[in-house]
């Protein structure tokens, strides 16, 4: 069974087509890297998956659950960790602790256990199967970035499906069973990077956004 | 080296892509043309109504020598004040910290690039829509590029002494509020005297003094305060106490997902606390006071106090909203499993533990002063109204009210929906004296059906928004 589940989801912003036709699948357990350029639909994606954008066109599902149909219950069922955004500017980093766990209704005992396990360790540790992220790695110093990349092992090794839109094609290497190329809105490749390292994966990236951009480059020499 | 011809260029084109494109398109060059309706409008309403046009000049000053005051701090308060208000935003005014740019080169390109763009697109259409007093009050055509003069010169005095009692406070708070203190006292002891070397003294005489002080004051105002400035590097700080668990907890049932607990400890730790939904209402209610004992004066009407204070008081709980809404928005609150309408809810339960309390001590202090029967009416017609004001803010601004006052077409449509529901209990509270007891009773109905068109606008403002905002289109 897939977690996530995506087929032909398209989005335009005016006359910029932010996806084209998107399809894939993410099953159980999986890590799910998605590789591609700046403005090339990672986030439209995952802020779709995670009910905070509707589609023009297509479908997907979640943990089980319809994020276009019921977007509130998909943001309860996935944990998001946003590309950016700024905690609250009048709450402390407990309260808006506290604030997380109160959104998605905790019972008391529960909600102070989680709030205690985060103040402490002052790190994310969401109790859902199913991660969306799209934080950007580059911002955290290299012991973060360590912590990070080790969290997103823990994470899936655990059994849970974690959907990972980066820049930093190594971690990807190192923790996706999976990875997506997307450019342009459109995924131009899927393949399984196990036994891959960075520069290999590297070099396929470039290759297949390479081909893409060479292609755009023509369809739009022909048609002008 | 980076001139200051060159920073002001910059930061023209920025102030006008930041109003354009932050706050509704390209219809925002709308707004020169609403100001100068809403001035027109006023402008009729003096000449129609015989009332003293002097009055309504004088008041012009006020307005816009208090307006400069404000713009005057707004640039200066930092980055937070201006995040806080617009999201993350970064302005050339802060670059300094990045690039090799004289700090007080930015501030004087800033500080008069401000100063320009609010002289050209809000003092220039205040003065065309004077026309009206030419026509229906007789005062003469020439006066009107004068007017102009005094009202950009007032403005920018404003500025200026905004300026120079930021700088004079980057130094010493004591001197600063020494600086105030000693104005204030200079204004009761001899404010004549002293207004007479402003620009606003040149619509008495334009004598040598008043031109050279006209000149002079602004910019020997701005001199000092860019010269006094101290820039502070500091990333400001804040603490608090852990307060969140207990307020949801007292809240119960009313905030199952703390979205209240929040909302209002945004209000309680932002700068003024709660304090500030007090002063503004209190400020509010003491000019409507005054105005009221010295309306009958101006104009030959007398308004009913109830209706008036609480009419009024009503509208300006829309400061209450904002504030609820002022720190956080609509993104920020679509990454969790929460519901646009449950969100609006806690604000509307934050704007009735806040706004309500406050505007009916007013109107139970008002009691006092005017008498307990008519402002029984206004304690009846004020919670209605409130809500009327909730609902057609949440559904017109969303959780983002302070865009809508930059908004043309938005800022248009709440007026209105305004003057729809105030107009009639103004007109009511003027001819009260003819039939008490029935308009009375009407307000009070009148003010209930406004109160329910308020609630469905506010039920309605959580769908639309999340529509909104799911769509990309919010």
């Amino acid at each position: 069974m897939s977690a996530i589940q995506t087929r032909a989801l398209s989005k335009r912003y005016g006359d910029v087509v932010a996806l084209d036709s998107l399809s894939l699948a993410v099953g159980d357990g999986e890590c799910y890297g998605f590789l591609g350029p700046n403005g090339a639909g990672k986030s439209t994606t995952i802020n779709i998956l995670t009910g905070q954008l509707v589609p023009d066109d297509g479908e997907a599902r979640v943990a089980g659950v319809d994020p276009v149909e019921t977007p509130v219950e998909a943001r309860r069922h996935v944990g998001i960790l946003p590309e950016s955004g700024r905690p609250p500017s009048f709450l402390t980093v407990r309260e808006y602790f506290e604030f997380a766990a109160a959104t998605r209704e905790f019972d008391p005992a529960t909600a102070a256990d989680r709030v205690e396990a985060w103040a402490e360790r002052l790190e994310f540790a969401h109790k859902l199967d199913t991660l969306c992220t799209d934080l950007s790695q580059g911002d955290l110093d290299p012991i973060m970035q360590e912590r990070v990349k080790e969290f997103f092992e823990t994470y899936r090794a655990a059994g849970n499906t974690l959907f990972l839109s980066t820049h930093f094609v190594e971690t990807a290497a190192e923790v996706c069973t999976q990875v997506g190329i997307i450019n342009r809105g459109r995924l131009l490749e899927e393949l399984r990077p196990r036994g891959m390292d960075g520069d290999a994966l590297l070099d396929r990236f470039f290759a297949s956004v390479d081909e893409d951009v060479a292609e755009a480059t023509l369809a739009r020499s022909s048609t002008g | 080296m980076t001139s200051t011809g060159y920073l002001l260029r910059l930061m023209a084109v920025e102030e006008w892509r930041l109003r354009s494109h932050v706050f509704g398109g390209r219809r925002f060059a709308l707004f020169p043309l609403f100001v100068a309706g809403v001035a027109a409008g006023t402008a009729a309403f003096f000449g129609l109504a015989n009332a003293d046009a002097g009055l309504l000049i004088d008041g012009l000053h006020l307005v816009v020598a208090a307006l400069g005051l404000q713009v005057g701090t707004v640039g200066l308060v930092g980055r937070d004040a201006l995040e806080d208000l617009l999201g993350e935003t970064a302005l050339l005014l802060f670059s300094a910290r990045a690039l090799p740019v004289e700090p007080r080169k930015l501030l004087v390109a800033f500080l008069v690039k401000d100063v320009a763009f609010y002289t050209v697109l809000f003092l220039l259409p205040l003065t065309v829509g004077l026309v009206p007093l030419v026509v229906l009050a007789d005062v003469p055509a020439a006066r009107l590029p004068l007017l102009f003069g005094t009202t950009a010169g007032v403005f920018a005095v404003g500025v200026a002494a905004s300026v120079a009692l930021v700088g004079v406070h980057t130094r010493s708070r004591l001197a600063s509020t020494a600086v105030v203190a000693v104005t204030v006292v200079a204004l009761v002891a001899d404010g004549g005297r002293l207004l007479s070397v402003t620009p606003y003294g040149l619509l008495s005489g334009v004598t040598p003094a008043a031109v050279a002080g006209s000149v002079l004051l602004p910019l020997g105002l701005g001199a000092v305060g860019v010269a006094l400035f101290r820039f502070d590097r500091r990333t400001p700080t804040r603490t608090a106490e852990n307060r969140f668990g207990r307020l949801r907890g007292r809240l119960g049932g009313a905030d199952g997902q703390g979205l209240l607990a929040k909302s209002l400890l945004d209000v309680v730790r932002s700068s003024g606390g709660l304090w500030k939904v007090v002063f503004s209402q209190g400020l509010v209610f003491a000019v409507l006071a005054v105005l009221l004992a010295f309306v009958p004066d101006v104009v030959p009407i007398r308004l009913e106090p109830g209706l008036t204070v609480a009419s009024v008081l009503a509208l300006g709980s829309f400061t209450a909203y904002n504030w609820l809404c002022q720190f956080d928005d609509t993104g920020f609150y679509l990454r969790y499993p929460v519901a646009l309408s449950a969100v609006f809810r806690a604000k509307l339960l934050g704007f009735c533990l806040l706004a309500l309390p406050s505007g009916l001590a007013f109107l139970a202090l008002g009691g006092l002063v005017f008498g307990t029967g008519t402002m029984l009416v206004g304690i009846a017609v004020f919670a209605p109204l409130s809500l009327y004001v909730f609902g057609v803010t949440a559904y017109v601004a969303g959780l983002e009210p302070t865009e809508l006052l930059f908004d043309t077409p938005v800022f248009a449509a709440f007026t209105l929906a305004m003057m729809v529901v105030l107009v009639p209990l103004v007109v009511a509270a003027i001819v009260f004296e003819l039939w008490p007891a029935g308009l009375a009773v009407g307000s009070v109905v009148y003010a209930s059906l406004a109160g329910g068109v308020g609630l469905v606008l506010y039920r309605r403002a959580g769908p639309r928004w999340e529509r909104l905002a799911l769509t990309g289109d919010a």
